[in-house]
């Protein structure tokens, strides 16, 4: 069995209309990932769908208004570091996190 | 129709002149091939050859290129082959009869009727999800890695895999993949998500460890409510098409 760590995978959904100091909501938790030294995030923009605001989210002609997922897996600590630190930046939104195992490679090697 | 796994690779070699009855031996045999019903079977002339008579069979030897060597092949499964081979016995009289173990990866057929869906069945029971982090760009062997992955994850028949593409993200090499808004970047991050029973897990985790250089692997406990066609059956299959 391969060596695992445990971990948290927290995953955040909101519309690409949301903005944050003017810049796109998903670019500035980015740019907050990254100031914090969290391992790693990705952001993935859905096709279609719906949420508190019971609109539709979808792609228009002039505006993109899709959902964004983003995800990250990192510790426990790290994560509520994180929070504490976007909790004020998301407003309508979902935040979920949960338990899971994480086997990490780097160069071909396992890291233990 | 051949499924797989194990199955053993039967090889006959007799010359092409020999006669059985009013025809010659090689195609005695493949019509008795046929007609047992074995998955498929293929004659071969070699260019050249020798057997126990110490005699070398080559076009240039032969007046009339008629007593050359005649290979048959065939791949069936350990019983079949069984049932088979004290017929295949009384028949070579002159020649070698060779059986080996083999494996079989796959025995497709293309155009035969699809085979009729049973009603949906439903697999229930904890299964695991796997997510696998890469990048678009990263390769193995010239190919992108994500299709390596998913190629191999069906070969294994792994329940179900979907890769999906991100606009943003960062990973192990802290470099950013962005997606630019005039030009289809082709280094955006890639998440391909696996479900399939616990008891696969190690078996996927082995396969897609040894193919990522540099990556993460997210594993979550879940619950599958899975509808499917269940599988048909080897009767189905074996069943012959309906007249048309």
């Amino acid at each position: 069995m391969l060596p695992r760590q445990p971990a948290k995978l927290l995953h955040l959904h909101f519309s690409e209309e949301d903005r944050y100091d003017n810049v796109p909501l998903h670019e500035a938790i980015a740019k907050t990932c990254l100031d914090l030294g969290i391992a790693g995030m990705t952001v993935f923009r859905g096709l279609e769908g719906y949420g508190e605001s019971a609109a539709l989210h979808r792609r228009r002609v002039l505006a993109r208004d899709q959902p964004i997922v983003v995800t990250i897996v990192e510790s426990p600590e790290n994560i509520d570091k994180l929070m504490a630190r976007i909790g004020k930046m998301l407003g309508a939104g979902i935040t979920a996190i949960s338990d899971v195992e994480t086997i990490r490679i780097q160069n071909g090697a396992i890291q233990k | 129709m051949l499924s797989r796994g194990a199955a053993k690779k039967v090889t006959i070699y007799v010359n092409e002149d020999t006669r059985r009855h009013m025809d010659t031996l090689w195609s005695a045999i493949l019509r008795f091939l046929r007609h047992k019903r074995v998955a498929g079977a293929t004659a071969l002339r070699p260019i050249a050859g020798f057997g126990s008579h110490e005699v070398i069979h080559s076009p240039g030897e032969e007046v009339r290129g008629e007593h050359m060597p005649v290979r048959i092949e065939f791949i069936e499964s350990a019983e079949k082959v069984d049932e088979l081979l004290p017929t295949l016995y009384e028949m070579v009289e002159d020649g070698l009869i060779e059986v080996q173990d083999t494996h079989m990866v796959k025995a497709a057929v293309k155009g035969r009727n699809p085979v009729p869906h049973t009603p949906h069945a439903e697999i229930k029971g904890p299964a695991k999800m796997i997510r696998i982090f890469l990048g678009e760009a990263d390769r193995l062997n010239g190919e992108p890695l994500f299709e390596a992955i998913v190629k191999r994850l069906m070969m294994m028949e792994v329940a179900g895999a979907t890769v999906y593409r991100g606009i943003l993200g960062y990973g192990a090499k802290r470099h950013t993949h962005k997606e630019a808004r005039f030009r289809i970047s082709s280094d955006l991050p890639i998440v391909i998500s696996v479900v399939d029973t616990s008891s696969r897990t190690e078996e996927i985790l082995d396969a897609v460890a040894s193919m990522l250089q540099d990556g993460l692997i997210v594993i979550s406990e879940v619950e599958a409510h899975r509808f499917t066609h269940s599988l048909p059956t080897q009767e189905v299959i074996n069943a012959p098409a309906p007249a048309s």
